[in-house]
């Protein structure tokens, strides 16, 4: 048995030591706990840990196996997406205890604080006290049980799982229901207590899903669909694309989901120019040889950073959105021209793994595919806040792409429209944030840069947030992004355009004397190299392309990512109509439009007069429109004099 | 965005170590807030005298602002006691027998108040809590009472002015520190300012001090100011609120902010995390709860 005491080592050598200990198959004894945070996080061995006092957030977080036992109390976040493996608490748990588990069995034998269990897919979470406001929200699956009273809205929003109160109910959540058990579960929950040793109540009450909320009412039938130029077409009033919504919406009577980002005329990166000829480029036969466009991002406290080709990267799409075979063409796309590609909101499969030689592992609300053993194969991982398309909301997924395989391995209910949730259980605010960027760093003992994905929306604040909590970088995606399903009021009405957002994250970080210590990747809606150049001009350190791979994947901008039955084989999870999809074609396809964004970026940075792309600034722009030139502060070309001639003076004096 | 602490002792005692008591919490706590630190401490003085603090800044703006709030406390008839010019502020103690509320208001044209109080001095600096210590002394302080508070600045600027603990604007002795955000704050603020309240910041936090104080000097004790507190204030928050010989808490109904208490017979001590809790009590397992979503509760020092 390894004695640690926390009041002479720091919880980060401690949890060293801890896994030290597991892989040699010892037991551990944590001394004078004094409720600090991260103790044991990212253990995956199959020990006895045993706490003397009480342990603080996220206690026992992001494990696999271990075996739990804590003499007093714990903190929020008890053990966060705990697979395999048991905690038992002697004393209260905070908030969240159960947080997102999938196998764990979690006792508390005194009281639990409020949304116990909050998106938990498989396990037991026990509470042999009471349970306080919203236990087993937004649960997916597996059993919450509690002997005491079970505090309001138990159960609001619960997709999947069950719950057992043996106390009284103070009030029932949002599409949550007591329904009846049978003998064989209540013999399964005394089997649970007998062997933790609790005495078991004779009866319980149980409460599940009462399904009225799992599906739309009416599903949105696949239409002939508008091409992209008709549907984004200039005139507001009564064309096509208005039709047809209002047409639809006569038929489902709710709002609309559909995929693709924004489609309205809205300032972007074509609204402006280089200010130099870029003739001289064009002597240069082979540019890429003459550029060094070499990018490491994410470095900043001491990770190993991302190490790219290129400033470049490939956006978030989850596997879910896209088909198995698409993630596959895009991550060993990614591989060929050596930069990095992102899982998205869902899991990281061996396929998506094996093809891409650097992989970001995302991690959203709803922790759908979330787990420690992914975390430490990931080269990166990033903490989803919000999307340009759709800032402030979580992913949709809509039933027909909910299949057995992909609720599998999201930890979900097959068959309903998926709609994540659109915040952190365990991040309520800035202070939370912090602890939880530690939580991930403990798991992965602080090797990878973890990094947040933003969604334009106030920017100057999210920023200097995101940099103050210590982010290793950040992604910041505008309003042109687009998604696998999103309603069409936010694609289109809800955020920030990409150009005004680039420009107040560099503000905000010149702001708090930040600027050119943490990196942004900008994203949303870049089109190509010449995008990326000016992006780069604008301050980006490194920017992502989503759609325009998917676009030189194959897609034909249908906007109907949504629907399930995409006929390139891209969007859908119909096995038929993925068939359609080649991955080893396509990865080369996308591979080729990389390589020309590589080579759209040396010509331009070497037009400029630079041979290396960090050398690209704001006075290589100028804006092309009034509104570009506002937005940027960038000089509108022509430029006009100050001082008009006397005789137009004249004319508008005598007006 | 932020972690906060309190501390009182039941007993009729003003010789406890708060200030050390306060770092040790907030020092605990300040991975939640990095940008600035404040105290708000009370200690014992006689009924007829006043301490003020003023933000001064420092050099020659400072030596400007110090002779204007000398000529201000003259105009009033306010008899300076003593005064000291530490860190960016000065305190000065006076004799003073009128309207607070008027010499506040007062008072504020020419000057930035910290806190004004007969027993309350309220601390704040950027930085962490011994970085603050170390330019005021926090650790030397004795008292009974008192809370404090740890910031990282998300919807204002990083300065003094924005800092916690708030003082409530024209009451005597009335200090806040908080946990989360207010939303509907322009709405109470308007409703406030159309009865000639009148607010130094555009803190949310400053709101619930003067609402506080408001509902006190209309004669409700604490703990019903508290409970309307919590059906007035929408979004997400934990405070604390102290007035001369009692603190209390509050919790908003979605339990969005954290908060941490314990008690015995000699202490209340409430945080933000258990852990600042352990800081009072190292190596100990503690007996801590955490109050339930829409509920407050005060303790009063026994008298």
């Amino acid at each position: 048995m390894a004695k640690i005491d926390l009041n002479t080592t720091a919880v980060r050598a401690a949890n060293e030591q801890i896994r030290q200990a597991g892989a040699a198959g010892e037991n551990v004894q944590i001394l004078n706990p004094d409720a600090k945070h991260h103790i044991g996080v990212g253990l995956t061995a199959e020990i006895q840990v045993h706490i003397k006092g009480s342990a603080g957030y996220f206690c026992g977080g992001l494990t696999d196996g271990p075996n739990f036992e804590i003499d007093n109390n714990v903190g929020w976040g008890l053990g966060d997406n705990m697979l395999e493996g048991s905690i038992v608490v002697n004393g209260n748990a905070g908030a969240i205890a159960g947080v997102a588990i999938r196998g764990a069995e979690v006792v508390i034998h005194g009281n639990m604080g409020s949304r116990a269990g909050q998106v938990m897919k498989e396990g037991t979470l026990l509470c042999a006290g009471n349970a306080n406001f919203m236990a087993g929200y937004m649960m997916y699956g597996g059993r919450l049980i509690i002997l005491g009273n079970s505090g309001e809205r138990v159960g609001e929003d619960m997709t999947g799982g069950t719950i057992y109160v043996a106390g009284k109910i103070e009030s029932l959540g949002s599409d949550a229901t007591i329904t009846d058990y049978d003998s064989k579960e209540l013999d399964s929950i005394q089997d649970f207590l007998e062997r933790y040793k609790i005495s078991a109540p004779k009866k319980f009450q149980k409460i599940v899903n009462a399904g009225k909320r799992l599906r739309y009412a009416s599903t949105e039938q696949q239409i002939r669909s508008i091409p992209f130029f008709t549907f984004s077409g200039a005139s507001q009033y009564w064309n096509q694309k208005i039709q047809e919504d209002i047409f639809v919406k006569s038929q489902i009577g709710r709002y609309r989901i559909r995929g693709y980002g924004g489609a309205r005329t809205l300032p972007h990166l074509s609204d402006l120019g280089f200010r130099r000829d870029l003739s001289n480029s064009i002597e240069e036969s082979n540019p890429v040889s003459k550029v060094n466009m070499h990018t490491k991002i994410g470095g900043l406290n001491g990770a190993k950073p991302l190490d790219l080709s290129m400033p470049v990267m490939i956006a978030p799409m989850s596997y879910g959105a896209l088909s198995r075979s698409t993630k596959m063409a895009i991550g060993m796309a990614s591989s060929m021209s050596n930069i990095a590609e992102n899982t998205g909101e869902g899991g990281m499969s061996d396929a998506q793994r094996d093809a891409a030689s650097q992989l970001i592992f995302q991690c959203l609300g709803g922790r759908l595919g979330w787990n420690i053993h992914d975390m430490k194969r990931a080269d990166g991982l990033e903490i989803y806040i919000s999307q340009g398309a759709k800032p402030g909301l979580g992913g949709q997924l809509m039933a027909k792409k909910v299949t057995k395989e992909l609720a599998k391995i999201r930890g979900i209910p097959a068959g309903i429209d998926l709609r994540s949730p659109s915040r952190h259980p365990d991040v309520l605010g800035a202070d939370d944030l912090v602890i939880k960027i530690e939580e991930f760093r403990e798991a992965t003992n602080y090797q990878l840069p973890v990094s947040v994905k933003l969604g334009a929306g106030r920017v100057r604040d999210d920023i200097k947030i995101a940099a103050k909590d210590g982010f290793d970088f950040i992604e910041l995606d505008g309003m042109q992004g687009s998604t696998g399903a999103g309603s069409a009021e936010v694609l289109e009405y809800v955020g920030i355009p990409t150009l005004p957002a680039i420009i107040e994250a560099v503000d905000a970080l010149e702001e708090i004397g930040r600027r050119k210590n943490i990196e942004i990747v900008l994203m949303g809606g870049l089109r190509d190299g010449v995008d990326a150049v000016k992006a780069l001009c604008l301050g980006a350190d490194a920017v992502a392309f989503g759609t325009s791979t998917i676009i030189a994947g194959g897609c034909i901008a249908c906007m109907q990512c949504h629907v399930g039955q995409c006929v390139t084989g891209i969007a859908t999870q119909d096995p038929e109509h993925e068939k359609r999809y080649n991955p080893e074609i396509e990865a080369r396809n996308i591979h080729r439009f990389l390589e020309s964004v590589r080579w759209q970026i040396a010509a331009i940075t070497l037009g400029l007069g630079y041979k290396n792309t960090h050398k690209l600034n704001r006075d290589d722009l100028v804006a092309l429109t009034p509104e570009a030139a506002e937005i940027t502060g960038l000089e509108l070309v022509p430029s006009r004099k100050k001082d008009l001639p006397d005789k137009l003076q004249m004319r508008i004096g005598n007006r | 965005m932020c972690g906060i602490a309190g501390i009182l002792y039941k007993q009729q005692r003003s010789d406890v170590a708060i200030g050390k008591n306060l770092i040790d919490m907030l020092d605990g706590c300040q991975h939640r807030g990095p940008d600035s630190t404040g105290f708000a401490l009370y200690h014992r003085q006689k009924p007829d005298q006043l301490r003020l603090r003023f933000f001064v800044g420092t050099g020659d703006s400072a030596l400007s602002s110090i002779e204007d709030i000398e000529n201000q406390l003259a105009k009033f008839q306010a008899k300076v006691l003593d005064k000291e010019f530490i860190g960016r502020t000065l305190r000065v103690t006076v004799k003073f027998s009128g309207d607070i509320q008027k010499f506040a208001y007062a008072i504020e044209k020419t000057a930035k108040v910290i806190s004004i109080g007969n027993s309350l001095d309220i601390i704040k600096d950027m930085g962490g809590a011994h970085d603050v210590d170390s330019e005021y002394g926090v650790e030397e302080f004795k008292g009974s009472h008192g809370i404090g508070h740890v910031r990282l600045a998300t919807e204002s600027d990083v300065k003094l002015e924005a800092a916690h603990p708030f003082w409530a604007t024209g009451f005597a002795d009335i200090a806040i520190v908080h946990n989360g955000q207010i939303t509907n704050y322009w709405k109470m603020r308007r409703r406030l300012e159309q009865r000639n309240f009148k607010f130094n910041t555009d803190n949310d936090s400053e709101l619930i001090a003067v609402y506080l104080a408001d509902m006190l000097s209309k004669g409700q004790s604490l703990m019903a100011a508290l409970e309307t507190s919590i059906e007035d204030m929408d979004g997400t928050f934990s405070f604390l609120v102290s007035t001369k010989d009692e603190i209390g808490y509050a919790k908003d109904r979605l339990a969005a902010k954290p908060m941490v208490k314990f008690e015995n017979e000699e202490l209340i001590a409430i945080a933000s995390e258990e852990v600042s809790l352990n800081r009072l009590f190292p190596g100990q397992a503690l007996n801590t709860m955490e109050p339930p979503p829409g509920t407050f509760d005060t303790w009063q020092k026994s008298t």
